[in-house]
């Protein structure tokens, strides 16, 4: 195979579209539609006692009102539980519109329809509910009390209960020679893409069958759920992912009561509807993460070796629960990170409060998990007084332990079974790179100039490209294009370049003549989503062994007309021609035209497929085996996730008297395996430092006692600016290759984000000489902390 | 889809009773209806212009009174349909004094509204039939207290056939023409059509 496009840094096929604001995002389609606006609960708990709309009527455009007693059918049961699990006893999903019950701030109750967007939300405005507020249960620890219930028929408010252990943790804890107990926090954060969700959908009243467009990370699942819910053949939905304008995990969450709602409306309306999530919509009625509390019980010996671990953790999972346990269960497997635990037991509660749903937001549950892993270290360390880089050497799965079997069942069902990495030659990387060794020296210059600076670091590993599976769909047409489609949708990151390298290079074409879509129903039926860093490596990978399948028949096709053995032929530039016989060779488009016989020549190339101008007479023209067109088509289904890894090292400087922390360097060793696009990671990596650097000092969700989100807005907010993320990201690849897939890749997506809080709490712990348990960290809080170890 | 509600009148219960039954009072407090025409005892047939925005389409139907007990109640049957859908329904209406030659009007309607008409919220057509039943009695409120006459025949030339009655002129349109244009049947019946309208500027759209 040829590497010419495979591992080279080269600029993004799609950038030049985007940035000359040629993207075509959702609200840039369907200026004929209707506009849906939707009336959304203000209270966090309520019943709903009445519905009053008859002062909407007088808003000229208005075309229909909908409550949950306009529902039919399967759109009047609740949404579905997506990821059901045998532990998630207590599951309980919202109805696409409140019925008689409100269970946070931003539910929707009503949907209203009109001529346009101004129209809609001048009716929304005047439809009258009358709640009748239940008390509300917000916060972990209000939901552990369970003083009330979010659900009447949820004792304690717990959806789920779950343990995993290996070993005998109580026995390892009660012979360890040092044990100490951390508590944890991590407060609630979101995805906030720049763009919302967004659904149109368009009825063909006449062929009887639907399209719709979404802003989302699964067209295929969407489509599944809309054909159940409207009952529907799943042949007559389409759904198309137009541009989307971010994901990061909020968006694999279907279908989103809208995207049932907005179609149905459509098919009853006989029209095409719109509908567009504006940003405060955003904050209370889609998607949140990361809210967990951790107490943990850890022993070790006298060089730090981890002997057993015992960690118990609440997770809050808002109102509902209809994407099940995937980031908690991810918390307790990935909290382990690079290392030994010993024995090791972790059991989670699920909690319900009456606030929005959780749906995993890039990192999916490894943030916390991180945090508690690597503020264990830092513990360690500090206990026995040893470097905190030694403490992690010393508990690391060693290279030669590879496949590492932790017994432990992971968020995809499979074992937690790490593949690949080399963490000691990641660490020694991280080191050289940050110049841990001198940082002493740095500290003491900065001390001399009043200034105060820490040093700190994280590691982690990350289950990436998880099943079952993707597929690929390659096409040589005659002019010698080739058209790619996987089903997989694409959010920003780069997959139309990634894959056209990799098909480019499997077929030996100009990357040029590769076009790639993605996300389009139309194009591939059978996906998954696009979600747990799972594209490269799978979607990747079935490209891969399509485009193989469609060289292996084009050289066939071409030996046949070259009267040449396909072994002894090779592809370059989009020509097939024999090695060492030059002038013997055949266009790719040649081939093309020839592997589909023709009756009918509608060009001068076609002449050259008719039944008089080609073929065996012996044989068929279209052989048993064989079938017209030079296509191939195939799928990846790995037995397993495959394991990525990183570390990464920040320093940072703490203003005396303010307390704001500055982030001075930013230090990133990665390991994704075998790197397709450099520049596509290092964009990946950047994008995930910076919203590591939101959730370690920025991001939160205000809500107060009542449950009302206090910063639902851009204003309050704090989305780091340019200005408060690093100006420059510091990364060394080390690539150990994946053995679970045929291009030896594996995710990256994520990776950035992971240990941003557990960093740079390490380093502001060293800089400060305070013990941080709960991040974000916000100026005052640190500087309150300040006080509290001033007063002793 | 059940609506009713209640209206209190400025007339003893017989005079409302008369009212209610005559055609010449019915065409011009029918919100929206521009003919009704006698098709037998107690049943009319009727055209209403129903207009939303710039849009207007025509829509016709029938209602038949039947299980009348002077005055205390009867029920009307009405139907209607415009090219967007079809509704029909029956309307159970019950008279009683309010004291000082005042009368209680209380109804209930089931109406099934077809086609896209049903496509709209049911609480939207039932808010639709709710202000279109207050605006009907309020014109009937009108007609009893004097501030609305009734023409005893209508005088202008050229007369109509026997049995038909026409509305005056048009009010001025405007925003409540969505409101007043749309009734088919009598009073709450008219809902669906009312709505129905709005779905026939969607269809025309399309």
């Amino acid at each position: 195979m040829s590497t010419r496009w495979f591992g080279q840094p080269i600029p993004r096929v799609e950038d030049e579209r985007l940035l000359r604001g040629a993207g075509a995002y959702l609200d840039d389609l369907g200026h004929d539609a209707l506009a849906a606006a939707f009336v959304r609960s203000p209270h966090a708990h309520a019943r709903i006692t009445d519905v009053d709309v008859s002062a909407a009527l007088d808003v000229e455009g208005l075309v229909a009102i909908y409550t949950y007693d306009d529902l039919p059918d399967r759109l009047a049961e609740p949404l579905p539980l997506l990821i059901p699990h045998p532990t998630l006893t207590h599951g309980r999903t919202p109805y696409a519109l409140a019925r008689d019950k409100v269970h946070h701030v931003g539910a929707p109750v009503a949907m209203v329809v009109a001529e346009d967007r101004y129209l809609a939300e001048d009716a929304a405005e005047r439809i009258a509910v009358r709640y009748e507020p239940l008390p509300a249960v917000v916060g972990i620890a209000a939901a552990r009390a369970a003083a009330h219930l979010v659900h009447e028929d949820v004792p304690g408010n717990l959806a789920a209960r779950m343990t995993q252990s290996t070993g005998d943790v109580d026995a390892a804890l009660a012979a360890a020679p040092h044990v100490l107990s951390l508590d944890l926090a991590i407060e609630r954060s979101a995805s906030t893409p720049l763009e919302g969700r967004g659904v149109l959908a368009r009825w063909d009243a006449e062929a009887r069958r639907m399209r719709i467009w979404s802003s989302t990370q699964t067209s295929t699942g969407v489509r599944a759920a809309v054909a159940a819910k409207l009952d529907l053949p799943l042949v007559d939905v389409d759904v198309i992912t137009p541009d989307v304008g971010g994901g990061f995990g909020v968006k694999i969450m279907h279908p989103w009561p809208e995207e049932v709602l907005v179609p149905w409306a459509a098919r009853l309306l006989a029209r095409p509807v719109k509908f567009v999530e504006d940003r405060r919509e955003h904050f209370v009625a889609s998607a949140h993460e990361r809210g967990q509390l951790h107490s943990v019980r850890v022993g070790f010996d006298d060089d730090g070796r981890l002997l057993g671990l015992d960690v118990r953790f609440w997770h809050d999972h808002g109102a509902f629960i209809p994407y099940g346990l995937i980031v908690p269960i991810i918390t307790s497997t990935q909290l382990l990170g690079p290392y030994k635990p010993g024995a090791y037991r972790v059991t989670f509660d699920s909690l319900y409060t009456n606030t929005v749903i959780v749906t995993p937001y890039r990192g999916a549950g490894r943030p916390q998990g991180v945090f508690v892993m690597e503020r264990v270290m830092d513990a360690i360390a500090r206990e026995l007084g040893l470097d905190r880089t030694t403490v992690r050497e010393r508990n690391f799965i060693e290279p030669h332990e590879m496949p590492y079997d932790h017994g432990l069942v992971f968020q995809d069902g499979r074992p937690l079974i790490y593949d690949s990495g080399d963490f000691p030659a990641s660490l020694a990387k991280l080191k050289q790179l940050v110049g841990w060794d001198d940082f002493e020296q740095a500290r003491e210059t900065a001390r001399a100039e009043g200034r105060r600076i820490g040093i700190g670091l994280a590691c982690y590993v990350e289950g990436t490209g998880v099943g079952p599976y993707e597929g690929g769909h390659v096409v040589i047409e005659t002019s010698g294009k080739v058209k790619v489609a996987t089903g997989l949708t694409s959010q920003g990151q780069g997959h139309q370049t990634v894959f056209a390298q990799i098909v480019a290079d499997e077929l030996g074409v100009p990357l040029d003549d590769v076009e790639v879509v993605t996300g389009d129903t139309r194009r591939f039926g059978y996906a998954v989503g696009t979600f747990a860093s799972r594209a490269a490596v799978m979607s990747g990978s079935a490209i891969a062994l399509a485009a193989r399948a469609a060289k292996e028949k084009a050289l066939r096709v071409a030996g046949d007309a070259l009267e040449a053995n396909p072994d002894d032929l090779e592809i370059v530039d989009g020509v097939v021609r024999v090695v060492g016989a030059p002038g013997a060779e055949i266009s790719l488009g040649t081939v093309a035209v020839l592997s589909n016989p023709l009756r009918y020549a509608f060009d001068t190339a076609a002449q050259a497929a008719t039944q008089f101008a080609s073929g065996d007479p012996a044989k068929p023209p279209v052989p048993e085996d064989d079938e017209p067109g030079l296509e191939g088509r195939d799928y990846f289904s790995p037995m397993q996730s495959t394991f990525a890894n990183g570390m990464h090292a920040v320093v940072v400087e703490t203003d005396p008297d303010t307390a704001e922390v500055k982030i001075l360097r930013y230090c990133v060793v990665h390991d994704c395996g075998t790197l397709i696009n450099p520049r596509i990671v290092e964009g990946q990596i950047h994008g995930g430092v910076a919203q590591g650097v939101a959730g370690a000092l920025y991001e939160r969700m205000a809500y107060d006692d009542a449950g009302q989100l206090q910063n639902a807005s851009f204003m309050d907010f704090l989305m780091p600016y340019a200005s408060e993320v690093p100006s420059s990201v510091e990364i060394d690849h080390l690539e150990t290759p994946s053995p679970m897939n045929p291009l030896g890749i594996k995710g990256a997506g994520e990776a950035g984000v992971i240990p941003g809080a557990a960093a740079i709490a390490s380093a502001i712990e060293d800089a400060e000489g305070i013990v941080l348990t709960s991040m974000p960290i916000s100026p005052s809080e640190l500087w309150e902390l300040r006080r509290s170890k001033e007063t002793g | 889809m059940k609506v009713s509600g209640e209206a209190t009148l400025h007339a003893p219960v017989d005079r409302v009773w008369r009212a209610l039954n005559d055609p010449a009072v019915l065409v011009r407090t029918i919100p929206g209806c521009e003919r009704l025409e006698t098709t037998g005892a107690d049943a009319y047939s009727m055209t209403v212009t129903a207009g939303v925005a710039a849009v207007k389409g025509t829509y016709t139907g029938e209602v038949a009174l039947s299980d009348k007990k002077e005055p205390h109640s009867f029920v009307m049957t009405a139907s209607g349909a415009g090219a967007p859908g079809t509704v029909r329904t029956d309307v159970r209406v019950l008279l009683d004094p309010a004291g000082d030659s005042q009368t209680l009007v209380r109804y209930d309607a089931d109406a099934v509204v077809g086609g896209m008409v049903a496509g709209v919220g049911q609480r939207m057509l039932a808010a639709v039939g709710r202000r279109m039943a207050a605006e009907f009695f309020a014109a009937v409120d009108d007609v009893l207290s004097g501030k609305e006459a009734v023409p005893a025949e209508t005088a202008a030339a050229p007369a109509p056939p026997a049995g038909v009655f026409s509305a005056p002129a048009p009010v001025a349109a405007g925003q409540d023409t969505f409101l007043r244009g749309v009734l088919v049947g009598a009073v709450v019946a008219l809902a669906g059509v009312l709505v129905g309208t709005a779905v026939g500027r969607i269809g025309r759209r399309c």
